[in-house]
């Protein structure tokens, strides 16, 4: 799956409208903002289909990734829009991270953790925010921002930065690890 | 007092906001430091001790509160002796931790850096034993195990 995607999820009440650019978005931020409220609608929508009275509009499907079997999911699901909740633990481990390395779905990832085995940009780290009532309708309008912008005040001033351009840490990486025996 | 175990906690209890649903009771709700958190956190009114009142939701039963308040109200009230998943709170749930923990001994578990702000407070992490003062003291610890 490659692409950008925009999914509308919306009810009488929210109307959530999420741009996905790459295959790991994360969202965090603070409590109270709708994320579970999110997953809970999208979670009906699949299970319930238009007797849910919700909509989902988007090209690929979008669907709830949790529980116990969520390995015999993914291993079976091709072309859709993931999305997890924080309660599943499952997120942070290395066996998650290779079937999202060989995976053809895309991740919508609810946690504050890091998550160190994954590749995910800094860029795809938004929070939600409500932005007003939705085109003079009722309904509350929930959009993603970005956490980190590209100006950020740092706390402490650091005397050396060590920075990196894009993909050059994986092509380094990869290449010591061909020349160093650990 | 407040003390942090930061990183992965075995014994912690990783998602609140379930263990909440299933634990929480009546009277919690109706305190008045939930009635603050709920009004703070979820922008929501406490009607009684089974309906508040969410200016987007609308009329709303207490497992339809956020996840941060949620276990916000384990800490200030289970007395299981349960350590709790912090980073199941937001950062606008920093101040309510802080207060909780001047009330009472409080452990928490904590996997992310959470924000606790630009002013004083005090927390022990239990990893290291070191008691912190500020964020720039907390960070300086926590990057090493979250």
């Amino acid at each position: 799956m490659k692409g950008k995607y925009k999914v509308v999820v919306q009810n009488n009440r929210l109307h959530y409208e999420i741009d996905i650019k790459r295959n790991i978005t994360v969202i965090q931020g603070d409590s109270a903002t709708g994320k579970t409220t999110l997953i809970n609608m999208l979670r009906q929508a699949e299970n319930l289909g238009i007797s849910s009275g919700i909509d989902v509009i988007c090209e690929v499907p979008c669907r709830v990734l949790e529980g116990i079997n969520w390995k015999m999911i993914l291993q079976n699901s091709s072309g859709n829009i993931f999305f997890i909740d924080e309660e599943n633990a499952f997120m942070n481990s290395e066996e998650f991270a290779g079937m999202v390395k060989r995976s053809d779905n895309y991740f919508v990832l609810v946690t504050r953790e890091n998550l160190y085995n994954l590749p995910y940009s800094v860029e795809e780290i938004y929070g939600l925010h409500a932005s007003g009532k939705y085109q003079n309708t009722k309904k509350v309008y929930q959009q993603m921002y970005r956490i980190y912008s590209n100006v950020w005040e740092f706390p402490i001033r650091p005397e050396k930065l060590l920075v990196e351009d894009s993909n050059s840490g994986f092509e380094f990486l990869k290449r010591l690890q061909k020349r160093v025996t650990f | 007092m407040l003390s942090i175990y930061l990183g992965n906690m075995q014994e912690a209890i990783y998602y609140p906001p379930v263990y909440f649903d299933n634990r929480y009771e009546d009277e919690w709700i109706t305190d008045e430091l939930s009635i603050a958190m709920i009004k703070d956190v979820d922008r929501s009114e406490v009607v009684g001790p089974r309906l508040i009142e969410s200016p987007v939701l609308g009329p709303i039963s207490v497992k339809e509160l956020s996840g941060g308040v949620k276990t916000l109200m384990l800490m200030a009230f289970s007395e299981e002796g349960k350590i709790f998943n912090a980073s199941a709170c937001g950062n606008n749930c920093a101040k309510w931790i802080l207060k909780i923990g001047e009330r009472k001994d409080l452990t928490v578990n904590l996997r992310h850096i959470m924000d606790f702000g630009e002013g004083t407070f005090e927390a022990r992490i239990l990893n290291t034993g070191e008691v912190v003062h500020n964020m720039e003291e907390f960070v300086k610890i926590a990057v090493d195990y979250v």
